[in-house]
């Protein structure tokens, strides 16, 4: 009998790097959809870039938009196929530099489908450049080898904050650096396609994810970086869950 | 009881899991898998089958399973 194992929707080995968020977040992913029983309903949107690697891994329908339109490419499936399950599984250069406008539209319109944003505070694909929203000042980038400053490049930006300000259902943040924090990430992303299911708004959750690649670290020190570092200026929690009509780190 | 199984080919050498057994059950060892990754392996009569390292591990190295007993 097994207990726990691999989602039987994951049907390749993982291609990310030693110690990639990624690959735990396309894991709590898949499980929500069979844990809910939605593999057959899903159309799952993937953006140029890392997590266009879960592409061929996951036995779903799947579309690659193009470079940080995702959430409007999703926002498109949704609006002609209402009764599929859409999921955007984006990183964080995606959704909230080059495709800021994007996401936000999608998060004004409410429109009902479940974003994921993989918070790895870099730019991972191209090499690690620095990200305008989530590297943190003083962090080392292939683009800022001295660390970034606030002077030349301003301070890092909590979307959630501003996604707080718009009407949607579901905005949440959480983490891979224990085993504890993965769970509680698994359950606002799973919370997030039950909003789908049953026909609520727009859920995002952003995860804050390594990058130990690109970070010059080791996957055990970059765990322990967004433990101590990342998770002070990126609070987790729920930020909005109008269902509850309550909101969290705001 | 329930024991943790890794199939080490998969495994990449991140060490992830080592920092989170709780019983310190994971040995991480100089040998490499085909990929050319260092892996580990696992003390079976340490391990409680929390499941830890199957949440934590990025390959999807771990399943859990549960042992059946053959009794007579």
């Amino acid at each position: 009998m097994t207990a726990l194992k691999k989602p039987r929707s994951i049907i390749q080995p993982v291609s990310f790097c030693a110690g990639c968020g990624h690959a735990i977040i396309q894991r709590l992913i898949a499980e929500c959809i069979e844990e809910l029983g939605l593999q057959d309903q899903i159309i799952a949107c993937c953006d140029i870039a890392c997590s266009e690697w879960s592409l061929d891994a996951l036995d779903y329908d799947f579309i690659a938009g193009p470079h940080g339109r995702i959430a409007a490419v999703a926002t498109g499936i949704k609006k002609v196929r209402p009764d599929k399950i859409v999921y955007a599984h984006a990183g964080d250069g995606s959704s909230y530099v080059i495709g800021l406008t994007e996401t936000c539209y999608a998060a004004i319109r409410d429109v009902p489908i479940t974003m994921i944003v993989v918070n790895n505070a870099c730019l991972g694909m191209t090499g690690g450049q620095m990200n305008l929203a989530t590297t943190l000042l003083g962090d080392k980038t292939s683009s800022s080898p001295y660390g970034r400053s606030k002077d030349s490049t301003g301070h890092p930006v909590d979307m959630l904050k501003l996604i707080q300000n718009l009407d949607v259902q579901f905005a949440a943040r959480g983490a891979l650096f224990d085993p504890r924090h993965i769970e509680e990430t698994k359950r606002y992303i799973k919370k997030g396609f039950e909003n789908q299911v049953s026909k609520k708004g727009f859920s995002v959750i952003e995860v804050l994810s390594p990058c130990p690649t690109n970070w010059n670290l080791s996957p055990v020190d970059a765990m322990k970086k967004i433990r101590e570092e990342n998770t002070k200026v990126f609070p987790l929690g729920i930020y909005v869950d109008r269902e509850e009509r309550g909101t969290g780190c705001g | 009881m329930a024991k943790s199984n890794a199939n080490t080919e998969l495994c990449k050498g991140c060490r992830l899991c080592i920092q989170v057994c709780p019983k310190q059950a994971i040995i991480p060892l100089e040998d490499l898998n085909k990929a050319g990754y260092k892996i580990i392996a696992i003390n079976t009569a340490a391990c409680i089958g929390c499941g830890m390292c199957y949440r934590m591990c990025p390959d999807y190295v771990f399943s859990i399973e549960q042992e059946t007993k053959s009794y007579g």
